[in-house]
């Protein structure tokens, strides 16, 4: 996937182009669209997957979850086209066998351990030992100590597991996650973070949902964004803070001498803004490969030695803030 | 597919059993099932051996009338309502398993809960008084545990189906059950046609002669009609669940 920003302005033309991968794309939406009455919940978005992970991000009622349905089989599109390893997931029941879905919503059978739900989920995919495939499910999501207890009496974090590791005991192709670490504490989101990238490592495709920043950035760098039912921006994040030219990036500098350093660099045209602070010199520029080679002539010619050079708002967080205020 | 939609509805019958067997709902409808009997203690206490007398008063008054659609309208609405309501319908949906494999699942677990205690409740309550009255009593009990066989899958069919429609199911089962049922088709008799009670007594004809009043169709009439509401209502349930959809929610 390549990193993209959908045009500004435009109503109709804010979907970002399909970008095929390498190889044929397991999941794909072309102009998707959907609607309900005059409310538009997702609006001629355009993508396409491959093994991997990605992000799916978005404030509430971006029409992440929508989506993420569509590409389910569980809701047919107004308009559009949505694939899902080339064939339509609506109305197709034997499409679950390469989807693992873990839905928003965490309600699960109370009444059930969590070994029998996730033997439940096996026996329904018609795996000949499901036995064997729920326990080592379990085992993937850290749950053994707690397989043999009723779900009701699961904490908020353990259903989410147990969830994860319903959907992913007949070893899916793809896995789509609504929210996966919601009510997981820190030590389960990185376990669990973990898991998602080695399912990628083995070719698997995860699209998961999430409105927790920290998450995406941890767990890959593609992502897509979802703003007011239209695709934002696809692609690795940094490239797409890369692409935003009509915002000036922030850089912060640590230097043995920010004053002369703020000197010469303010008589380039590529900096837009030079601001002391304690200990800190704060740049504004428009290019950021441009600025890369400017800081190193500029500190070299001023005499100055660099200790620290960041790009302070390369942060998925300022790439979503901006995207969403756009 | 076929194999594993077939494999898959003891499964899924199995969890629905578990899911209707709540302890609240189980408690109330014991209770209501234990009413029949109770009438029939008194039945018995009282010394009074009229099989007719029963038949109507109890088991068709209380038993077809009030406790088999109430039970069949508790479990029917909840097969697919409760779970639609709490979102666990999409870890039965999100399946490879053909859709009529659920619906059948669905209507094998309601309706035998509802078959298991409406029936258990007839035959302990005809064992009371009936039993002893000979052959008349003995087929008197055999026609309401028919009646209540063909009642419990066609009302479950019934209100399984509207509860794929509307979260509603509940309020409009008890409305066709007390208003349609109840007032009208004593006002329009041509509503036999379309009531599940007189199917069900229909069929209860063919064991035992009930009073013209109460049954207004021959089971000639009644078992082909029984049959067809259930073969149109699982078609149409199957249909239904075939375009399910989930709502996008709040994101």
């Amino acid at each position: 996937m390549t990193a993209q920003i959908a045009p500004d302005p435009a109503p109709d033309q804010n979907a970002v182009a399909p970008s095929p991968g390498p190889s044929a794309p397991t999941i794909e939406l072309v102009d998707a669209a959907r609607w309900y009455g005059n409310v538009v919940a997702v609006n001629d978005v355009s993508f396409s997957l491959g093994p991997g992970v990605t992000g799916l991000l978005g404030p509430n009622g971006a029409g992440k979850t929508t989506l993420l349905h569509m590409l389910a089989g569980f809701l047919v599109p107004s308009a559009g086209t949505v694939l899902v390893m080339g064939r339509s997931p609506s109305r197709d029941p034997s499409v679950y066998r390469q989807i693992g879905l873990v839905p928003e919503r965490e309600s699960v059978y109370p009444f059930l351990t969590g070994f029998e739900y996730v033997r439940f989920n096996a026996r329904l995919q018609g795996l000949h030992n499901a036995d064997l495939a729920s326990r080592d499910a379990i085992h993937r999501v850290g749950l053994d100590d707690a397989m043999d207890r009723p779900i009701g009496t699961y904490s908020k974090g353990m259903r989410q597991r147990a969830k994860v590791a319903g959907a992913l005991v007949h070893d899916p192709q793809i896995l789509l996650l609504d929210e996966p670490f919601n009510g997981m504490d820190p030590r389960q989101r990185m376990a669990m973070m973990d898991l998602l990238g080695q399912m990628a490592a083995a070719g698997r495709t995860i699209l998961f949902s999430s409105h927790i920043l920290e998450e995406v950035e941890r767990v890959g760098t593609e992502i897509l964004v979802m703003v007011a039912g239209r695709l934002a921006a696809s692609g690795d994040y940094r490239a797409i803070r890369a692409l935003m030219t009509d915002r000036p990036h922030m850089i912060t500098i640590r230097s043995s001498d920010d004053r002369r350093l703020a000197t010469a660099l303010m008589a380039d045209p590529a900096v837009f803004a030079v601001e002391l602070g304690k200990d800190l010199l704060s740049v504004r520029t428009a290019h950021l490969s441009t600025f890369r080679r400017l800081i190193a002539g500029a500190s070299r010619s001023a005499g100055v030695r660099l200790f620290e050079v960041v790009s302070a708002d390369e942060s998925l967080e300022s790439v979503f803030d901006y995207l969403v205020r756009r | 597919m076929f194999a594993r939609s077939v494999a898959a509805i003891p499964e899924i019958g199995q969890i629905t059993l578990r899911q209707l067997l709540g302890r609240r709902r189980t408690i109330l409808l014991l209770l209501l099932s234990a009413v029949p009997v109770l009438l029939a203690v008194v039945f018995w206490a009282a010394r009074v051996a009229d099989v007719s007398g029963f038949a109507s008063g109890v088991l068709d008054a209380v038993g077809v009338t009030l406790l088999l659609p109430i039970v069949a309208v508790l479990f029917g609405t909840a097969a697919f309502g409760a779970e639609i309501e709490d979102g666990t319908v999409i870890y039965l949906l999100a399946k490879p398993i053909s859709r009529w494999a659920v619906v059948v699942a669905k209507l094998i677990g309601a309706t035998g809960m509802t078959a298991f205690l409406t029936i258990a409740s007839v035959f302990v309550s005809g064992a009371i008084v009936l039993a002893p009255l000979g052959e008349d009593g003995a087929a008197a009990t055999r026609a309401f545990v028919a009646a209540m066989a063909v009642g419990s899958i066609c009302y479950v069919s019934l209100f399984l189906v509207l509860s794929l429609f509307t979260r509603r199911a509940l309020l409009i089962g008890l409305v066709y059950v007390l208003v349609w049922e109840g007032a009208l088709s004593s006002l329009l008799p041509g509503i036999a046609n379309l009531s599940i009670r007189q199917y069900s007594l229909g069929v209860a004809n063919a064991f035992w002669q009930m009073k013209s009043n109460e049954a207004h169709l021959s089971p000639s009439t009644a078992l082909p009609l029984a049959v067809i509401l259930v073969v149109v209502t699982f078609f149409i349930a199957t249909w239904r669940l075939t375009r399910f959809e989930l709502p996008g929610g709040t994101d």
